[in-house]
């Protein structure tokens, strides 16, 4: 299955449970690095569980029960022993919903940074500003870095929650759905983020809309009922499907 | 159909608006009345002397220090002054200083008038009884300068020695010149027939109005059981024309009879005043020390006057007589003291309670505990607190009455309200605000510390300054554990009063309607600060949460 890119994500057999229904059925998969992965299908498929599990965000989330293992850069995931605040400074995440702190825009993306220990005014002003570029957001709001981040518009809150992230310069960022609650202006841009940021990043990206997987990703896994149905490069996904299930759903059959 | 739900949509829409109407119309009403009643007084006053006041009584003037509050004087408040009723002016005019009364040594000439102006001529059976307290000077000059340099001196002088003295003329002294002013003094008293004043069976004469005085001397009341005195019929009678009793008597504006004797002269009064003592029913002014010397009683009156209560003064001086006179500063500044006393336990321990809450614990049996327990204390009657309060502090930790037992049991008292609002503010932190900080690798507490309860600020805020109103507003958790001394505070331990404890005090303890609606007034001008204030910080905080982390 693995192309000849170097693989960031390996999983293997992995099961999760919330309580008695299981989520995710035995689903094995190895995740290219510098790339986009696109995780597609119908609502309550377990994509969402999925990116959840590569960042251990399932943690908080009570009554999850994980068995199989996820291997990233030669470390178990999840293992008890994992350093969990480690493994998410690495493994950053962009949520469905654009969820800026009440602070400023500064503060914003300065917050990670300093959680991390990052003191020093000046560090902390060039990684604001090359966090902005790189989120492509800086000349947006150059001139209003101090004023609270919740005066932005959606679009701009969304970038600006991808900022936050690459402010700790992780090597992967998770996206859980990130343009779903934007209009469709703000969606192209964070598109055209996407294609830029992929050069840096290992990127896995939930989506509900199929276009856009096909627009951004260079592979995608189609998930049905908690099981991995099919994973291939987007091109022979989308143009060649080799399971029957997936045909119907991109042929718009259900979901 | 369709009419009809517009209709019933119609009936429900004016039945919100009329209540709401009705909500604000009660609140004003409340609101009002408190303002009116603290601003404003009016009440009745009881004496024996009529209102009208003489700056010159026979020749006399009473001189007091310019910076005395008093303007006029009843002549037994000037009686009391020279025979030691009176040791302070807490009971004249609410001034802290103690009193001096001054006059001239009654072994000279000038002297002997003033002593027979005060207590009577030998003739008309006065005896002088000079108090304790009383300083004589050899003249009316140096009486004079004592009352000028002494804040708390009064003498009375013959008017013609205060011009003759340093060149002051009486009406030019009221206007502060020489630090020396006159009181005007109220003297002319109601005099009836003892006959009219006795018991008769279980009938006893009211007190007085002016709607009576009227009646009584215009002819409309002709029976004294109409006042419910005797069945005796009224004898209005008039004083001697020509006389000072006559010019004071057409001065008050009662002389509607007219038409006494034209003997003026002191056996024309004396007759007067027999007539007053034999005739059975009669009624006739008379100056309150002719009628005591003669043995005649005078009729209580009643009026009713009304001036500002809350002034400046009230809210910048110290309480005296248990508040009965003086202000409420150091009331205000007890108040203040031990609501920030009070803050300074409850906001923390009642915040970190509410995260442990939310964060940390964990559903189970422990937490519905503890949330029955702390929604039951928030609804228990503080009068239960207090008296824990006065158990565990006052009495088991050996604080005593004072700010510290007062303090600890509001903290008590108010924390569940503090617990309960913070964690619904907590609690409506959205999730996606946390998973952002833990994506971004914050540990748990970090990301309380940072994000979470700086975003619940607003909430948290709004809760704790309805918990300081509480704390500010409450009176019965403070009667058993802070004492109700009324002196500023000058230790955690010491006894003080909040704001509403002296409301209670002054009215439970009947000091003073007044004061009590004017401290009330202060208090719910406070509690409207507070929440004004709140209200600011609150938008403040919630238009921009990036000043507090210390960005540039």
């Amino acid at each position: 299955m693995m192309s000849e890119a170097e693989t960031a994500f390996s999983i293997r057999g992995l099961d999760l449970w919330y309580g008695k229904s299981q989520a995710l059925k035995s689903v094995t998969a190895d995740l290219p690095a510098r790339s986009v992965t696109a995780l597609i299908g119908p609502s309550g498929c377990g994509k969402s569980t999925f990116l959840r599990t590569l960042n251990r965000m399932n943690d908080l989330v009570g009554g999850v029960r994980i068995e199989g293992s996820v291997l990233y850069d030669g470390v178990d995931v999840l293992s008890p022993s994992t350093d969990v605040i480690d493994l998410r400074k690495r493994v950053g995440m962009v949520f469905q919903k654009p969820n800026p702190f009440p602070m400023s825009l500064y503060d914003n993306i300065a917050y990670g940074p300093r959680v991390h220990g990052v003191k020093d005014k000046a560090r902390l002003d060039d990684v604001v500003e090359s966090s902005l570029v790189r989120a492509a957001l800086f000349d947006e709001v150059k001139d209003r870095l101090h004023e609270s981040a919740l005066g932005l518009s959606g679009g701009q809150q969304q970038r600006l929650c991808i900022a936050r992230v690459l402010a700790v310069e992780p090597e992967v960022v998770l996206m859980d759905e990130p343009t779903s609650a934007l209009d469709p202006i703000s969606t192209a841009k964070i598109e055209a983020l996407l294609d830029e940021l992929k050069r840096d990043y290992t990127i896995v990206i939930v989506t509900h809309n199929m276009q856009q997987a096909g627009r951004v990703s260079d592979r995608t896994a189609f998930f049905l009922l908690g099981e991995l149905v099919e994973y291939a490069a987007t091109k022979e996904l989308f143009f060649n499907p080799a399971d029957e299930r997936t045909e119907n759903y991109i042929s718009g059959r259900f979901g | 159909m369709r009419n009809g739900a517009k209709r019933s949509q119609a009936v429900a829409f004016g039945a919100i608006r009329f209540l709401s109407v009705l909500t604000i119309v009660i609140l004003g009403l409340i609101l009002g009345f408190i303002l009116f009643k603290g601003l404003r007084y009016s009440s009745v006053e009881r004496g024996t002397v009529l209102a009208m006041a003489e700056r010159e009584p026979d020749g006399f003037v009473v001189v007091v220090n310019a910076g005395r509050d008093m303007e006029t004087a009843s002549w037994d408040e000037l009686y009391g002054m020279f025979s030691d009723e009176y040791i302070n002016w807490a009971k004249l005019d609410g001034g802290a200083d103690d009193l001096l009364p001054v006059a001239v040594d009654p072994a000279s000439e000038d002297g002997a008038a003033v002593e027979a102006f005060l207590f009577g001529s030998e003739d008309a059976g006065g005896y002088p009884l000079w108090g304790g307290l009383v300083r004589f000077a050899p003249t009316a000059a140096e009486a004079l300068a004592i009352v000028a340099s002494t804040p708390g001196a009064v003498c009375v002088v013959a008017a013609d020695s205060v011009v003759a003295a340093d060149g002051v003329v009486p009406s030019a002294a009221a206007a502060g010149a020489g630090g020396v002013k006159t009181l005007g003094i109220r003297r002319l008293a109601v005099a009836i027939n003892s006959d009219v004043s006795d018991f008769v069976g279980d009938s006893y004469l009211e007190d007085l109005s002016d709607d009576d005085l009227e009646g009584l001397f215009s002819g409309r009341i002709r029976n004294w059981a109409e006042l419910g005195g005797p069945d005796l019929a009224v004898a209005p009678l008039a004083p001697p024309e020509g006389g000072a009793l006559a010019a004071a008597w057409e001065r008050a504006g009662l002389s509607g009879s007219g038409g006494g004797s034209a003997d003026s002269g002191a056996e024309g009064m004396a007759a007067y005043l027999s007539g007053l003592y034999d005739t059975s029913g009669a009624v006739g002014p008379a100056f309150a020390l002719d009628a005591s010397l003669a043995g005649i009683p005078t009729a209580w009156l009643t009026r009713r006057v009304s001036g500002w209560n809350l002034t400046p003064r009230f809210i910048l001086e110290a309480p005296r007589l248990s508040g009965k006179t003086g202000g409420i500063s150091s009331i205000i500044l007890n108040t203040l003291f031990m609501v920030l006393l009070t803050m300074a336990m409850a906001a923390p321990i009642g915040v970190a309670a509410a995260v442990y809450l939310v964060e940390y614990a964990r559903d189970g049996r422990v937490l519905a505990l503890l949330r029955l327990g702390t929604e039951t204390l928030a609804g228990i009657p503080s009068i239960i607190f207090g008296l824990f309060g006065f158990l565990f502090f006052v009495d088991v930790l050996g604080f005593g009455f004072g700010l510290l037992s007062g303090s600890l049991t509001l903290t008590l008292m108010i924390l569940p309200t503090i617990v309960r609002s913070a964690e619904e503010a907590l609690k409506a932190v959205p999730r996606s605000m946390r998973e952002g900080s833990l994506a971004l690798g914050a540990t748990k507490l970090q990301t309380i510390g940072r994000v979470v309860v700086p975003a619940a600020m607003p909430g948290i805020a709004t809760g704790v300054i309805l918990a300081m109103g509480r704390a500010v507003g409450e009176t019965a958790a403070l009667i058993f554990t802070m004492g109700s001394d009324y002196q500023l505070a000058d230790g955690l331990f010491s006894s003080a009063r909040s704001l509403s404890t002296h409301v209670y005090l002054l009215f439970a303890e009947g000091v003073s309607f007044d004061k009590a609606f004017a401290t009330a007034t202060v208090l719910v001008v406070v509690v409207l600060g507070i929440n004004l204030a709140a209200k600011r910080v609150i938008s403040s905080m919630s238009r921009s949460g990036a000043a507090r982390q210390g960005n540039a």
